[in-house]
């Protein structure tokens, strides 16, 4: 009978103790404090619940009261928590969670891409099983304007820079509608990207492909790069509808965490 | 490392201590850890050590070593020291000015700021070189012990000396000798006199580093720029006084925003354990 009480008592405390840590965890943000009501809101938990959490992480100093006293910030003793003798996250580790699970959620292909100056490089990814495959080439390069991914990297420039590219690389080619490098076409495709949030094409072909690109944001509001998921429009577009709002929610969680990251310090940022 | 003593845990809340306990062992090894491990270190049962590991693991704050039963830090302690640096203004206000001197000198630049007694390392931007000096962010020294720290300590009140001396009495952290104290007084003296500090770097033969403070508009300093990597500061410091001149004119004009998020807090009270095992220099 005492083991049954230390079992449940145990599993009791092993619970408030994973409570005390995803509290702790809302703090990996940009966001600079939190009130006990916002917490209890934002993570679901009672009120009482985020009180007893914040209080053990206040009286360890892991948060600390602002200056108003009324909300809370994070405690300088997080600092103790680093290791000098492992390196830190870089920008493909930090997407490696987000890619296997918007791997696990659709089957398809995911890769990831850095700009690269006027192209697209593939740097990591994670090739689909089933057949049907859009293959993965690391450290391929595209210019900009021949992808999805790019032109997701494109539409996240300021007006002036694309059309410098514009100019560098799709000023001799005649106009007409029906070529994809119309630079008309390519500003309507950079405006739809910027109202959505992400890129979708079908390429067509025998095997007509869909593809989803949506950017990963750095702590400068700039591009750390982007993540993909592509396959066969047959396969991937049935499901699509259900996947987006998913795939969105992964990469809303993933920029949070990219944000707080330079592209310089997390590695994202390639010279040529 | 000794595990914390608290008074008046409840069972929910010590709990909780062995769980950090276990994660700061976690981050102090130098290689990953196993439960015999982290237990014998810590004095607690394996069955308790095991438990906080699992629990740590599903959040996130440690991970698994190759598959083995070993842990290191997983990605949450990352992000959490991270979010704390950005909680600095200073640190994305001065990215700019750290490019402008990376590109200028091609070497690791780097902004400590002031953390109660210590400097504490918040950002930094990488040159153009191949052979790099890396600085580590979030990496936190006593004021006296660092170059960037000496540079603050010159251009603090005159009695900061004195205060940092009383601050570390009776710690583990003491200096056992006074000549520590007198070549720091001296130092900071000099630093004074010249406007910025330079040493050669004792891990990197060949290698020097330079530092300037970085003053507020009562010409306190509040952090300062390191230039770490082969540097000949003869050859150029009047335009890299005149970037950190900019960065301080920024830090005048509005000087609440770049007020440290801990400034309210005492500095007696900001106290850090382990600091050998954290700190590079």
């Amino acid at each position: 009978m005492i083991q049954i009480n230390q079992s449940i008592e145990n599993r009791e405390q092993n619970k408030a103790t994973a409570r005390i840590l995803t509290v702790l965890s809302s703090f990996a943000s940009n966001i600079r404090e939190f009130g006990i009501s916002e917490l209890s809101q934002h993570l679901g938990m009672t009120k009482n619940m985020v009180y007893r959490a914040i209080k053990t992480l206040e009286e360890q100093d892991y948060v600390v009261r602002d200056p108003t006293g009324q909300r809370y910030q994070l405690g300088f003793r997080v600092l103790e928590l680093q290791n000098t003798f492992s390196p830190e996250p870089t920008f493909r580790t930090l997407c490696a969670p987000a890619m296997q699970q918007i791997h696990e959620l659709t089957g398809e292909t995911v890769s990831l891409t850095v700009r690269a100056r006027d192209y697209t490089v593939f740097i990591d990814g994670i090739e689909t099983r089933q057949p049907g495959v859009w293959r993965l080439q690391i450290g391929a390069l595209r210019p900009l304007h021949v992808n999805t991914t790019g032109h997701v990297i494109l539409a996240s420039l300021a007006d002036a820079e694309i059309e410098n590219y514009i100019q560098r690389h799709l000023a001799d080619i005649p106009e007409n509608d029906d070529k994809p490098l119309n630079p008309e076409l390519l500003w309507q495709d950079l405006r739809s990207i910027r109202e959505k949030g992400y890129a979708t094409t079908v390429r067509p072909g025998p095997l007509p492909m869909l593809s989803l690109a949506l950017p990963i944001w750095s702590a400068e509001n700039d591009l750390h790069g982007v993540i993909s998921v592509g396959g066969p429009s047959e396969r991937f577009e049935p499901l699509f509808g259900t996947l987006l709002p998913q795939i969105v929610d992964i990469v809303n969680v993933l920029c949070q965490r990219t944000r707080l990251y330079s592209a310089n310090a997390a590695g994202s940022e390639i010279t040529l | 490392m000794k595990v914390d003593k608290k008074p008046k845990h409840t069972a929910i809340n010590s709990s909780a201590t062995h769980v950090f306990d276990v994660l700061r062992e976690v981050s102090d090894g130098a290689e990953p850890a196993g439960v015999s491990d982290i237990s014998r270190r810590l004095g607690l049962t394996g069955s308790t050590v095991f438990r906080a590991l699992t629990t740590l693991e599903t959040s996130g704050y440690v991970s698994r070593y190759r598959n083995l039963p070993q842990f290191e830090l997983g990605m949450m302690p990352y992000l959490l020291n991270r979010a704390l640096l950005n909680q600095f203004e200073l640190n994305a206000a001065s990215r700019p000015f750290l490019r402008e001197l990376a590109q200028e000198t091609g070497e690791t630049v780097s902004l400590n700021v002031k953390l109660g007694w210590y400097s504490l390392r918040i950002s930094g931007v990488y040159g153009s070189r191949d052979i790099y000096h890396r600085d580590r962010l979030g990496e936190l020294t006593l004021l006296h012990r660092s170059l960037a720290g000496r540079a603050m300590l010159a251009f603090l009140p005159d009695d900061a000396l004195s205060q940092l001396q009383s601050f570390l009495k009776g710690s583990s952290e003491e200096e056992s000798t006074s000549d520590t104290w007198r070549n720091v007084a001296d130092e900071i003296k000099h630093i004074r006199d010249r406007g910025l500090d330079l040493e050669a770097l004792k891990m990197s033969p060949g290698f020097s580093a330079i530092a300037l403070p970085v003053r507020n508009q009562k010409g306190e300093a509040i952090g300062s720029i390191t230039i770490n990597g082969p540097v000949y500061p003869s050859k150029g410091t009047g335009s890299w006084l005149k970037i950190r001149y900019r960065l301080e004119n920024l830090i005048a004009s509005s000087p609440k925003r770049f007020v440290s998020p801990f400034a309210h807090i005492s500095a007696d009270k900001i106290r850090f354990q382990n600091l050998v095992n954290k700190s590079m220099n």
